[in-house]
C-alpha cells in the first residue's frame, strides 16, 4: 500500500485523492496487491498438511483461493464487509460474515491468516466506507490488530500458526512486541522491500 | 453454507453452540436459515449462502 500520511502532501483534503483512488482500485471490496500474494506465499510455503485454514478479513477472497487451491486444506474466509463476503463466495470460498475471529470455535483451525487493514490515517482523513474499513488502521495503523491478537489464540489448534501481514508503516518492532505480549512466539517467514515500506509476514505460534 | 461449517462455528458473542434450522437448500449449501445460540438464544440469519455472524450490535450499525 503506498504511504498516504507522506507529511509533503500540500492538497487539502478535499482534493486528496482517497487511498482506493491512489491504489487504483475501485468499489466496496479491496482486491488483492502486492501484500495478498506475500502473504498467500508465505503461508503456503510454509503450513505443512494444515486441515482447516481460516483467512480473518479475507476481501475479495484471493488469498483464500490461492490457499484453497495449492494445499488440501479446508479454507474459509470471514469478512465484516458483506461485499467481500459475496466476491469471496463467488470465488469458491466458504464465506462467513464476521468480526474477526468472534463466531469462530475454539481449537478450530491450523492456520489463521490475516492482512489486517493497516494504514495509519489521522481522523480527520477518515472516510465512512467499506474501503477505508480495509485500509485503514487508525491513527497508529494497528486499529484491528490489537483485538486479533487478544483472542485468535481461542481458535487456533495447540500446533496451529498465525500468519500476519505487517507493514514498515505499522510499526514491525511494536507489533511483535504485541504479539509477545499475547502469548506467541513470533518468527519472520517473509520479507519483501517496496518503495515506501517494507511487508513482512509474521509467524505467531504458542 | 456447508453444513459442515457448523463444527467451527459459535455464538460470537458467548461462544456457545449453534442450532441450524434450514429454509432452502442447493446441492450441499444451506443457502437461506438461521443459526440460533443455544445459551442467548439469539439469531443469526444465513442469506445468499452466507451466514452473517456478526453480533447484534455491529450488525445493526453496519451499512450494507
Amino acid at each position: 500500500m503506498d504511504n498516504v500520511d507522506s507529511d509533503d502532501n500540500s492538497d487539502s483534503d478535499n482534493d486528496r485523492p482517497s487511498l482506493a483512488e491512489q491504489r487504483g482500485v475501485d468499489g466496496h471490496v479491496y482486491q488483492p496487491a502486492e501484500d495478498s500474494a506475500l502473504l498467500a506465499k508465505a503461508a503456503i510455503g510454509d503450513m505443512t498438511a494444515p486441515g482447516r485454514v481460516l483467512e480473518v478479513g479475507t476481501g475479495s477472497g484471493w488469498v483464500a483461493e490461492q490457499v484453497a487451491s495449492e494445499t488440501d486444506a479446508r479454507v474459509v474466509g470471514s469478512d465484516l464487509n458483506p461485499h467481500a463476503c459475496r466476491q469471496a463466495r463467488e470465488r469458491g470460498v466458504e464465506a462467513v460474515r464476521a468480526d474477526l475471529v468472534a463466531p469462530f470455535a475454539a481449537d478450530g483451525f491450523d492456520a489463521v491468516l490475516f492482512n489486517p487493514p493497516y494504514l495509519p490515517t489521522e481522523p480527520d482523513n477518515e472516510w465512512d466506507d467499506w474501503m477505508e474499513h480495509a485500509l485503514s488502521g487508525g491513527t497508529d495503523g494497528r486499529r484491528l490488530i490489537v483485538p486479533f491478537l487478544d483472542d485468535v489464540g481461542r481458535v487456533l489448534t495447540a500446533d496451529g500458526a498465525v500468519y500476519l501481514l505487517v507493514s514498515s508503516l505499522t510499526g514491525y518492532e511494536i507489533v511483535v512486541d504485541l504479539a509477545e505480549e499475547a502469548g506467541f512466539e513470533t518468527a519472520e517467514v517473509a520479507q519483501e522491500s517496496y518503495p515506501f515500506e517494507v511487508l513482512s509476514v509474521l509467524r505467531l505460534t504458542r | 453454507m456447508k453444513e459442515s461449517l457448523m463444527d467451527i462455528l459459535c455464538c460470537p458473542v458467548d461462544k456457545h453452540d449453534l442450532e441450524l434450522t434450514v429454509e432452502t437448500k442447493d446441492d450441499e449449501e444451506i443457502i437461506e436459515g438461521e443459526l440460533t445460540c443455544t445459551e442467548c438464544g439469539e439469531a443469526y440469519p444465513i442469506e445468499d449462502g452466507i451466514p452473517n455472524l456478526l453480533p447484534p450490535d455491529m450488525r445493526d450499525e453496519a451499512a450494507a
